[in-house]
């Protein structure tokens, strides 16, 4: 099984950090949508949706919305629920399991929670299928980053030319 | 790496992109390969002008082109930029925002339910 302290793979990320709380807390931040929605995504952007059922196979639903009214969602299903020193979920599974179709990021998230002297040792790992899906997925946000790039690159060539 | 052994590609990428028809021929490659003649259909340059926009593109990294029998086609060079690698960076700084946010968040909720806990203690 794989385990949030793991060596980590290229393709993975690992983080890992001390934070000066008792570990219930940190589980309670992690799977309260009253807590999450006030933390999991960057402002301007607010989780303004958040539904949770604390089971494996259940349901973890996020919805994000940008100052503009832009959406992103996410739909994902827990794998393991251990309280309060682990927690597993991913984005490629639907609630009940059910495989999901293409969502817009594919990964799995093992979160363990550790408590140590003065406070709570949390790592997350971020699995990723492989490379080559990292890689497609980068590809598939090629356009819309160029384009973005390209924008900023023109405004400051522009202003170099005026 | 290091800013600086990144300047010499960015000045040779701001130089290809300081000219509008270059900006042009970029953004209709950003939708994907195209040849020679295609790039040229919403210009009305002479063949010669727009090859040499087509070589200082090229020059700077931003595209390549091979030529197969006739056609020349053009692409912008994904390699140029480590897509996995950015994308794998990208993801990073999402996940360190996020915890940052946690900690920030799970220090203070501390706090409150350790000032709550001690006004139930009073009472």
């Amino acid at each position: 099984m794989p385990d949030a302290n793991a060596k980590p793979e290229s393709r993975d990320l690992t983080l890992s950090r001390i934070v000066p709380v008792p570990r219930e807390t940190v589980w309670k931040a992690w799977t309260q949508p009253v807590h999450l929605m006030k933390w999991f995504c960057p402002v301007p952007w607010k989780t303004v949706e958040c539904d949770i059922d604390l089971r494996p196979g259940g349901q973890f639903r996020t919805l994000m919305r940008g100052p503009n009214g832009e959406e992103q969602g996410g739909n994902g299903c827990y794998l393991e629920v251990d309280a309060p020193g682990r927690l597993v979920w991913t984005s490629a599974l639907a609630p009940g399991y059910r495989p999901f179709i293409d969502p817009f990021l594919m990964f799995t998230a093992i979160l363990t929670f550790e408590g140590v002297p003065g406070g709570t040792r949390y790592s997350v790992r971020a699995l990723h299928k492989d490379a080559a899906d990292a890689q497609k997925h980068a590809e598939m946000g090629f356009e819309q980053g160029w384009g973005a790039a390209l924008d900023q690159l023109v405004a400051l060539a522009d202003d170099i030319g005026a | 790496m290091p800013i600086h052994s990144l300047a010499p590609a960015l000045d040779q990428h701001f130089h290809a992109l300081a000219d509008p028809t270059r900006r042009a021929i970029v953004a209709r490659l950003c939708r994907g390969p195209a040849s020679v003649s295609e790039i040229r259909a919403p210009f009305t340059m002479a063949m010669p002008t727009l090859l040499q926009h087509i070589r200082v593109l090229e020059h700077s990294g931003l595209i390549t082109s091979q030529k197969t029998g006739r056609v020349r086609t053009c692409a912008m060079r994904k390699a140029a930029f480590d897509t996995s690698a950015a994308w794998l960076a990208q993801q990073r700084a999402v996940w360190e925002a996020r915890l940052d946010r946690l900690d920030a968040y799970v220090i203070d909720l501390h706090a409150k339910e350790k000032a709550h806990a001690r006004r139930q203690r009073k009472t």
